[in-house]
């Protein structure tokens, strides 16, 4: 029902809706720079507020699409690359945290925790919820 | 809302706030377009309210120019 389009019509709903979509995602990042680089406060008021509302619009409409599926995700990653990715990542937290250590060690400041701890390994293979 | 700091703004916001005005009224028409040509309600419907949206987003953007435009200097200023 969905998918019942004439030939006449102008386009094919997917592609008006995805033209749509990616001048959303334009003007978000657009947005965004304004955002950066405004001076006036009410300014950046102002465009941080059009950011939020049109990260929204474009949420709704790809969630609209992905319904009709008119838009196809890529496929999942997979576990092992996850499992490579934590370890790197831990590894990065573990070696910044020795930086930031000795740096604040030497203006004095010896009882340094770190905010970004490394996290314990979850119970990854009984918790997951996905199928 | 507290009442926010008004300055005078610069060339750089004003582009801003004037492409930004040409991005919104891009997107109403296209909605408005595709609203037109599809036959499916429910996208009538989502691209109706996107354009309700993007209609205040350009009053906003009028708005900040008109709030703006009194503390703007007459003579460019070194």
């Amino acid at each position: 029902m969905n998918m019942t389009q004439n030939n006449s019509a102008f386009m094919q709903d997917e592609d008006l809706l995805y033209t749509i979509l990616a001048d959303l995602k334009r003007t978000v990042r657009e947005y965004t720079t304004a955002t950066t680089e405004s001076s006036c406060p009410s300014i950046r008021q102002l465009f941080t507020q059009l950011t939020n509302e049109t990260l929204t619009m474009q949420g709704e409409l790809f969630n609209l699409m992905k319904q009709l599926n008119m838009y196809s995700t890529s496929s999942s990653a997979l576990r092992q690359d996850i499992d490579k990715q934590i370890q790197d990542a831990k590894n990065t937290m573990q070696k910044t945290n020795q930086f930031v250590s000795q740096k604040l060690s030497s203006i004095g400041n010896g009882s340094y925790n770190p905010s970004f701890h490394i996290p314990e390994q979850p119970n990854i293979h009984q918790n997951h919820t996905l199928n | 809302m507290q009442s926010m700091q008004m300055q005078a703004i610069t060339g750089k916001e004003l582009e801003y706030i004037v492409d930004s005005i040409s991005n919104e009224d891009l997107l109403i028409k296209q909605c408005a377009a595709s609203a037109a040509t599809t036959q499916n309600v429910q996208i009538q419907q989502a691209l109706q309210k996107y354009i309700h949206t993007l209609d205040q987003h350009l009053n906003m953007l009028t708005q900040a120019m008109q709030q703006h435009q009194p503390l703007a200097p007459a003579q460019p200023q070194q």
